[in-house]
């Protein structure tokens, strides 16, 4: 019998992905490296899900939310992506410049 | 079975939406015309339907939860569907007697009018041509509800493409915002009292409820009858705003400016069909829901209808301006419908036992909807008639013409057809319709009647000495010697008109045996006040 | 049977207007023989209807032919329906009206080419510019006079008799415009036209309303208007159930018989709505014959006798209605006939006979003489096209219509001449022509029963007045015919240009004269005292049950009358001779009979009626309309000014006034309301001026401030759930 992964490394795992993440998307000044800490918080997010439902549905082939859910998070990370890409093109090709300090368009 | 009323009220919506997306105008030209033509057959192949089962109706029409039997049936091709289900408004289509001529008349003058319009208007091709296709939706929507709160939505839905009708391609010397605000504001005061009128209806009805079938049905047993002050106060709403836009003397005056100012086709549009909505709400809603009250206030109201033909026809005939000489000339002519009206409402619960009564209040009913059907042919071939001749000579001073019948023969006699057709020649459309007026007149409203058929010889002087005189008559001046006669197009726009004042006047059976169906079921619903 | 195909009669022409008007209104030639082709096979139609009532004899009278198949206009539970009625008067009637329009479209043929002078000064002729146009209206003029003949029923003898007056406007009208190209007319033709057109429509319209009211009335008491129904007793009995009198001590048959007359007043040019007839000479002649002759006015005639039961039955049960009819006839007949007597106009003259002649036949049937009133309007309407056709064909040889530019034109116009005297001679009632027969019968009876009443009735004051009246418009018939025979065939050219530019018609216009001539003739012995065989066919009159009028057997005293009214008409002609012919009149020479003084003034200017509610057209083409027509013109501004000043301006003011208060509003919304939305606002916008610098608007700071404060809730949590 192969010991399974104890639960609590997968979260450990999820945890330093969704710091390094939040840092990214906090600290980054480029805009495209913002989206990727987005990108990188969500798959911490999908870690947890897939890691919690393999652990802690009671019946992981009836019970699949986790996996559901995680589904879900990928299609949306899909579209945020696309559509974070697009706005970024749009606000360099007016802008020149993907820096999030320099667009204050709205700002007072 | 086919949604005929629903796709012959919502394939016009349609067809504006794809002009939105249309390149360039002529595209946008054919294909409204092209558009336009499906309704149309649409709604012949309904009329068609509906006078193959008349008369009498055998079977039992149901929908919306109304079962009608057929001794009072009119309805056909019911349509219902829940809408604001938690104040039982529904949407709730159905088409008789009444309203399958009008709705038939409404799609062959948008055709019509969409066809004359390619030709002459060319600014802001995309817009006209939306906006009449959205006006469309609106009159179909109209004639084909038959709950209270979809027939006012409908209502109001008409009038804004109209005002834009008016205000943007209006000719600039007859100050058309004015007229478009002028309009708008008048008929918009009038609906208000209509909604008052409506909410009173929902509010008095037991079980409440918007739709027109059962309270036609029911309303000798509804809390609203009962109750001489609401429903004296909720017949004056409806009736405020159908004769506002009817228009009924004192209320007509907006009317003149509307016309003068509106193109063409929107002239046609509100002659033909506009002005028709409040006399079809009048025989919808007026006579069935609120018999009594009709009753009592049917002399008053024949009193404005006298006043009307009488007057309409006088200050016609004072006009110098050709427009505002036909739009004048619908003032005098709604008079009948108005007068067609009171002259079924005045027929007493005693009357109502004796068939001979019935007969004559059906004859009133059956000629104010046939004179309405004929009016917006004749009516609306005198404003095309109108606008071809101000295409020519940029002018509509009647002074200014005179000769016309030898230098362009085919509009002369399209002008003489008309102008006959319209002030009652018999053998020709409007001359039925007056008659069975007069008829149902006469039998209960025999003063009135008779003042009123004085109207007719006025009619006949403003058309022989203002229109035929002044412009078929005389010699050709210098300055026409080069006008054109008509061509094919506009041949073509008049000729299904020119065909149909034939058809009707020499052998109107087939429009009265439609109409007569509803007619007998409206003098059913009155019988049970 | 023929009678089955009756409806085709009037279809026949109606398919020739529309022939004319569709396919061939470019081709003169082949629409009037369109024209002219139809009418043939719709006079050999209604010559098979006519053969078959014949046959049909007496018999006829108690079962006329009759069918309704068409459903025309239902109401509640009822229908009009259309079809055909052809009693013995109305076999009669198809027997004379394709008769005489085949002759008067074969007479247009010709009538409607102008002799035309070209630049190099040769004569020659060429169609009227609206030749085609022409023979279309005279064409549905045809049919829609057939089919008021054969209708069954009310209705649809009123959409005919309508239909007619719209071919009479345009007729009237013909000349009512000019092309630049047209030299034909002239101006003051145009002008005169124009007014004439106008008048006849709106005044007969106005007898129109009046018998339209009397048709809505009697659908209404009658329940229908068939004329079966009409004809039959029982239900005429049962006409007054359940109705309210309209006034106190008015009956409604009475008021219904009287409104229907009204429309034969107006249509039949009857005093006093006859102002129109004498305008609406402005036609071209063949029109004149048509419809303000023959066939037309006739109808407001035949109108008459398809009511005659009502008229009976009013007159039996509520009211003098007969007695009015007879007395308006009477009148007219006297009336126009003096007014006949000052005219100068060749067509006018006959014009004035015609409403004379009219007046005659209404007198006839208002004093019960059903028959001879009827045979009366038969040989009226053939002496009279002749005629008129006849005046035509002078008018088209010479170019003017002024008898005082005329004389001696028997000379160069023989055929037309010999049988103009005919006619005339037939008008005046002279022996043995048909108008002899026929007005001598009707004095016949008015004489019979004024003078010498059946046994046990008294002599009848008003009938002795009627017959007077008709005598004595007798004389004057025969003297302004003599007068106009003398000023126009006789005496000594007064034109001499126009005298040597005379020439008799082509054969197309003579023949037509020559066959109505024939008929004239020979017309009368259909019903003469000695053998009356019209009376026999027509079912000896006496409908509602009233005692018949007319006798069958020889009367003695018809011998009496004979003599009486053949020497009324020869003192008549005897005195035109000794005014016009036994010293013929010269050129400028006044008439004679001007000396009348203010009496000839008043005849000349027709008694000032134009004036007075008419509508005076003068020869220039200028036209005065009159008082009542300047007060409704009057009346019209009145009202134009008080919808632009007063209804509109009350729409106005009550926008105006609505904009004023939404100015005063729009201040207090400003300075008040909004002033403490303003306050509101600065108060806020101060607090928000500083705390607004939280707002970096970087997205970054927003989401680490929520990240630490995510943290710091879920640090709470913890600790909260340590302890």
């Amino acid at each position: 019998m192969i010991t399974q992964i104890p639960l609590v490394y997968y979260l450990a795992l999820a945890a330093a992905l969704f710091c390094i993440g939040s840092f990214g998307a906090l600290s980054r000044r480029n805009a495209i490296a913002v989206l990727m800490g987005i990108e990188l918080m969500l798959n911490a997010v999908n870690i947890n899900l897939v890691a919690f439902w393999r652990y802690g549905a009671a019946d992981p082939l009836v019970d699949q939310a986790g996996i559901v859910f995680a589904l879900f998070v990928i299609t949306l990370a899909a579209a945020e992506a696309a559509i974070g890409l697009a706005l970024i093109i749009a606000i360099y090709r007016s802008r020149d410049t993907v820096n999030v300090e320099e667009i204050n368009l709205l700002k007072w | 079975m086919i949604p005929y009323l629903s796709l012959i009220t919502f394939i016009p919506l349609l067809g504006a939406i794809i002009i939105l997306f249309l390149p360039n105008d002529k595209a946008i030209k054919q294909f409204a015309i092209a558009w336009s033509i499906i309704p149309l057959v649409l709604a012949t192949v309904a009329w068609a339907t509906l006078s193959s089962w008349a008369p009498p109706y055998n079977f039992v029409y149901n929908a919306c939860g109304v079962t009608i039997d057929s001794a009072s049936a009119g309805y056909t091709f019911g349509e219902c569907a829940p809408w604001i289900s938690t104040l039982g408004i529904q949407y709730h289509l159905g088409a008789d007697g009444l309203s399958m001529p009008l709705i038939w008349l409404t799609t062959l003058l948008t055709t019509l009018g969409l066809f004359y319009s390619a030709k002459v208007i060319q600014n802001r091709v995309k817009e006209f041509f939306a906006l009449f296709l959205l006006l469309e939706v609106g009159m179909l929507g109209v004639f084909v509800s038959l709950d209270l709160f979809l027939f006012y939505v409908f209502w109001e839905i008409g009038l804004v493409p109209m005002y834009f009708l008016i205000g943007i391609w209006g000719h600039d010397t007859d100050r058309p915002q004015y007229a478009a605000i002028k309009f708008f504001m008048y008929t918009l005061a009038g609906s208000v009292f209509m909604l008052l009128g409506i909410i009173a209806l929902y509010l008095y009805s037991s079980p409440n409820t918007f739709d027109m079938t059962l309270l036609a049905a029911n309303q000798a047993n509804m809390p609203f009858s009962k109750d001489v002050l609401i429903s004296s106060l909720a017949f004056l709403g409806f009736f405020l705003a159908f004769s506002i836009k009817m228009p009924l003397f004192p209320f007509h005056t907006w009317l003149p400016d509307a016309h003068t100012a509106a193109p063409t086709a929107g002239s046609v549009i509100l002659a033909g069909i506009l002005l028709k909505l409040g006399g079809y709400g009048f025989f919808r809603i007026l006579l069935p829901i609120f018999p009594q009250v009709s009753q009592q206030w049917a002399f008053w109201i024949g009193v404005l209808a006298v006043i009307s033909i009488v007057y309409g026809a006088l200050v016609a005939m004072a006009q110098t301006d050709f427009k505002r000489l036909v739009a004048y000339s619908s003032v005098n002519h709604m008079g009948f419908v108005i007068l067609g009206f009171a002259a079924a409402a005045a027929l007493t619960a005693e009357q109502m036992q004796n068939p001979h009564y019935i007969n004559n209040g059906a004859s009133a009913i059956n000629g104010a909807v046939l004179a309405m059907f004929s009016h917006g042919v004749i009516t609306g071939g005198l404003f095309f008639l109108v606008g071809m001749l101000y295409e020519r000579t940029h002018t509509r001073e009647l002074a200014l013409f005179g000769g016309f019948g030898s230098q362009i023969p085919v509009y002369g006699a399209l002008l003489l057809l008309t102008s006959f057709a319209s002030l009652g020649l018999p053998g020709l459309a409007g001359f039925v319709g007056e008659f069975m007026v007069m008829n149902g007149a006469y039998s209960t409203l025999t003063l009135l009647a008779f003042i009123a058929v004085w109207g007719i010889v006025f009619t006949a002087a403003y058309f022989l000495w203002k229109i035929i005189q002044k412009i078929l008559l005389g010699n050709v001046s210098e300055q026409w010697a080069k006008l054109p006669d008509l061509k094919g197009y506009e041949i073509l726009t008049l000729a299904p008109l020119a065909v149909l004042m034939f058809a009707i006047g020499l052998f109107p059976n087939w429009i009265l045996d439609t109409i007569n169906t509803a007619s007998i079921a409206i003098l059913e619903y009155m019988k049970r006040m | 049977m023929v009678q089955n195909f009756t409806l085709f009669i009037p279809l026949l022409p109606f398919l020739a207007f529309a022939i004319i008007v569709l396919l061939t209104r470019n081709n003169n030639r082949l629409s009037a023989l369109v024209a002219i082709l139809s009418i043939v096979a719709a006079l050999m139609l209604s010559y098979g209807v006519f053969l078959e009532a014949l046959s049909e004899g007496a018999e006829l009278a108690a079962n006329p032919f009759y069918g309704a198949p068409i459903a025309w206009m239902p109401f509640g539970g009822m229908t009009i329906n259309f079809g055909w009625y052809v009693d013995p008067i109305g076999a009669a009637m198809l027997f004379m009206v394709p008769t005489v329009c085949l002759m008067i479209f074969i007479y247009s043929t010709a009538y409607m080419r102008h002799n035309h002078v070209d630049e190099h000064g040769h004569p020659h002729a060429e169609d009227d510019p609206r030749y085609a146009r022409f023979f279309a209206y005279i064409s549905l003029f045809t049919a829609m006079m057939l089919l008021l003949v054969v209708s069954s029923n009310l209705l649809q003898f009123f959409i005919a008799w309508e239909v007619m007056g719209f071919c009479s406007y345009a007729l009237i009208g013909f000349w009512s415009f000019r092309g630049r190209k047209e030299h034909h007319i002239d101006d003051a033709q145009v002008g005169r036209a124009r007014g004439a057109a106008i008048k006849a429509f709106l005044t007969t319209r106005v007898g129109d309303i009046l018998f339209m009211t009397g048709m809505i009335l009697l659908l209404i008491t009658l329940g229908s208007l068939d004329f079966n129904k009409m004809y039959d007793p029982a239900a005429m009995n049962n006409m007054l159930a359940g109705l309210a009198q309209p006034l106190p001590g008015v009956e409604w048959p009475v008021v219904i018989a009287l409104l229907i007359f009204g429309g034969t007043i107006a249509k039949s040019a009857q005093f006093p709505l006859h102002i129109w007839l004498p305008d609406a000479m402005e036609g071209p002649t063949p029109v004149s014959a048509l419809i303000h002759a023959a066939t037309m006015v006739s109808a407001g005639i035949f109108l008459i006798i398809r009511a005659y039961p009502l008229l009976e039955f009013a007159q039996q049960t509520s009211g003098p209605a007969m007695q009015i009819v007879a007395f308006v006839g009477a009148f007219t007949a006297l009336f126009a006939a003096t007014i006949g007597l000052a005219q100068n106009d060749i067509k006018r003259v006959l014009a004035f006979s015609t409403i004379s002649q009219l007046g005659y036949m209404l007198a006839a049937l208002g004093i019960g003489a059903f028959v001879s009133g009827s045979f009366h309007l038969l040989t009226h309407a053939f002496f009279k096209a002749l005629l008129f056709l006849g005046a035509g064909a002078v008018i088209h040889s010479i170019g003017t219509n002024d008898m005082f530019k005329m004389g001696g034109l028997i000379r160069k116009m023989p055929i037309t001449g010999i049988t103009f005297f005919v006619g005339a001679f037939a008008l005046m009632g002279i022996f043995p022509l048909s108008g002899f027969w026929s007005k001598d019968e009707i004095l016949l009876d008015a004489m019979r029963e004024g003078f010498y009443p059946h046994a046990g009735m008294s002599q009848d004051l008003f009938l002795q007045i009627i017959y007077l009246m008709l005598a004595i418009a007798a004389f004057l018939t025969a003297l302004y015919t003599g007068r106009q025979l003398f000023l126009t065939f006789l005496g000594k050219p007064r034109d001499q240009a126009a005298y040597d530019h005379a020439h008799e018609s082509p054969v197309a216009m003579w023949a037509p004269l020559a066959v109505l001539a024939t008929f004239t003739v020979f017309l009368g012995f259909w019903n003469t005292p000695f053998a009356p065989a019209f009376f026999h066919f027509v079912g000896e009159g006496g409908f509602m049950g009233l005692p018949p009028f007319e006798h069958s057997e020889f009367d003695p005293i018809a011998l009496t009358n004979m003599l009486v009214s053949t020497g009324i008409a020869l003192s008549g002609f005897a005195v035109a001779w000794g005014l016009y012919g036994f010293r013929p009149i010269q050129a400028g020479q006044p008439d004679p009979l001007a000396r009348l003084g203010f009496v000839w003034k008043i005849l000349v200017n027709k008694y000032w009626l134009d004036e007075l509610y008419g509508y005076k057209i003068n020869l220039d083409g200028t036209a005065q309309p009159g008082l009542l027509i300047r007060l409704v013109g009057a009346f019209m501004r009145l009202c134009a000014w008080f919808d632009r000043n007063v209804v509109d301006g009350l729409v106005n003011l009550a926008g105006w006034l609505s904009r004023i208060l939404a100015r005063l509003w729009g201040w207090v919304d400003t300075h008040i309301v909004d002033g403490l939305v303003n306050a509101t606002a600065s108060v806020t916008g101060e607090i928000a001026e500083w705390w607004r610098t939280m707002q970096t608007g970087n997205v970054q700071n927003y989401a680490l401030m929520a990240m630490v404060g995510a943290m710091a809730i879920a640090i709470l949590f913890l600790l909260r759930s340590f302890t």
